[in-house]
């Protein structure tokens, strides 16, 4: 019993899961207990499709993101050109 | 009626993945990418008195960008007569085959997908500014950048446990704020 216990998990683990999974990083259990789940609760499969989505979204747009150098570079820029008018 | 507050101190932190965004698919080099937000940064600074506080500071900071970007494009344009085109084969074997015909032809996209993955990416972007700043963060490092979930726990000194709560929150607000458009 404690088995066929082991096998169902609760709404916050489900979507723990999800979002594991949209980053490769849920194991085979996980995603059969995961899939399980889905199967009988309507809410989480609305959440998961969602999320699947937004991993879509996200990958289709190829978004890049600045460096921390590059930001730190333009921040000491800022600082100068701030220091000069304050001064001028 | 002047709404809106100008902070360049966070210009940085707040904006410059969304500028880099816009600029990187518009001249497709990094440097110049680089170069032209840091002008638009000074240019922003020097003109500050000139914000009325009608547009939010992110509209007013992409529309001194767009005109780096054309000045840019009229820069190089007026150095076109003096270009020289130099061709190099990248080895012997493929000598006499023309290198347009090397080059990928993205036949699965058309131009409307391109300005609509386009304006997605900057949707995500105005999105992830909504969220708290360690939440971004994290989210952008896991989701963006693709670091480890080891590496981010060091970084931030948290659990994987925390670490999923984090990205569960982040993806939450996410896909509630492109529902309207997007879902």
């Amino acid at each position: 019993m404690s088995k066929f216990k082991s096998i169902f998990v609760d709404c916050s683990k489900a979507g723990n899961c999800c979002d594991k999974a949209q980053y490769n990083e849920a194991s085979l259990p996980e995603k059969v207990k995961m899939l399980v789940h889905l199967a009988l609760c309507k809410p989480c499969r609305k959440y998961s499709n969602k999320n699947t989505k937004l991993t879509k979204l996200i990958k289709d747009c190829d978004l890049k993101t600045c460096t921390e150098e590059e930001k730190q570079a333009w921040k000491e820029k800022i600082k100068q050109e701030i220091a000069l008018k304050d001064r001028g | 009626m002047s709404t809106n507050k100008i902070d360049p101190t966070k210009w940085v932190d707040k904006y410059s993945d969304y500028l880099f965004n816009y600029t990187i698919v518009r001249v497709n080099d990094r440097e110049i990418a680089n170069d032209l937000i840091s002008e638009t940064f000074l240019a922003g600074l020097k003109s500050m008195k000139n914000f009325k506080g009608e547009a939010s500071e992110r509209t007013w900071l992409i529309s001194i960008l767009k005109r780096k970007i054309i000045d840019h494009y009229r820069r190089i344009n007026s150095k076109k007569g003096q270009a020289e085109v130099r061709i190099k084969y990248s080895d012997d074997s493929n000598e006499g085959d023309w290198l347009e015909e090397q080059a990928p032809d993205r036949l699965d996209m058309t131009a409307e997908d391109i300005m609509e993955n386009e304006e997605l990416g900057l949707a995500i972007i105005r999105c992830m500014e909504n969220l708290p700043e360690k939440q971004a963060k994290i989210f952008k490092m896991k989701t963006i950048e693709g670091f480890d979930t080891e590496a981010i726990c060091n970084e931030f000194n948290i659990t994987p446990s925390n670490l999923w709560v984090i990205i569960h929150r982040a993806r939450t607000t996410l896909a509630q704020c492109l529902e309207k458009n997007w879902f």
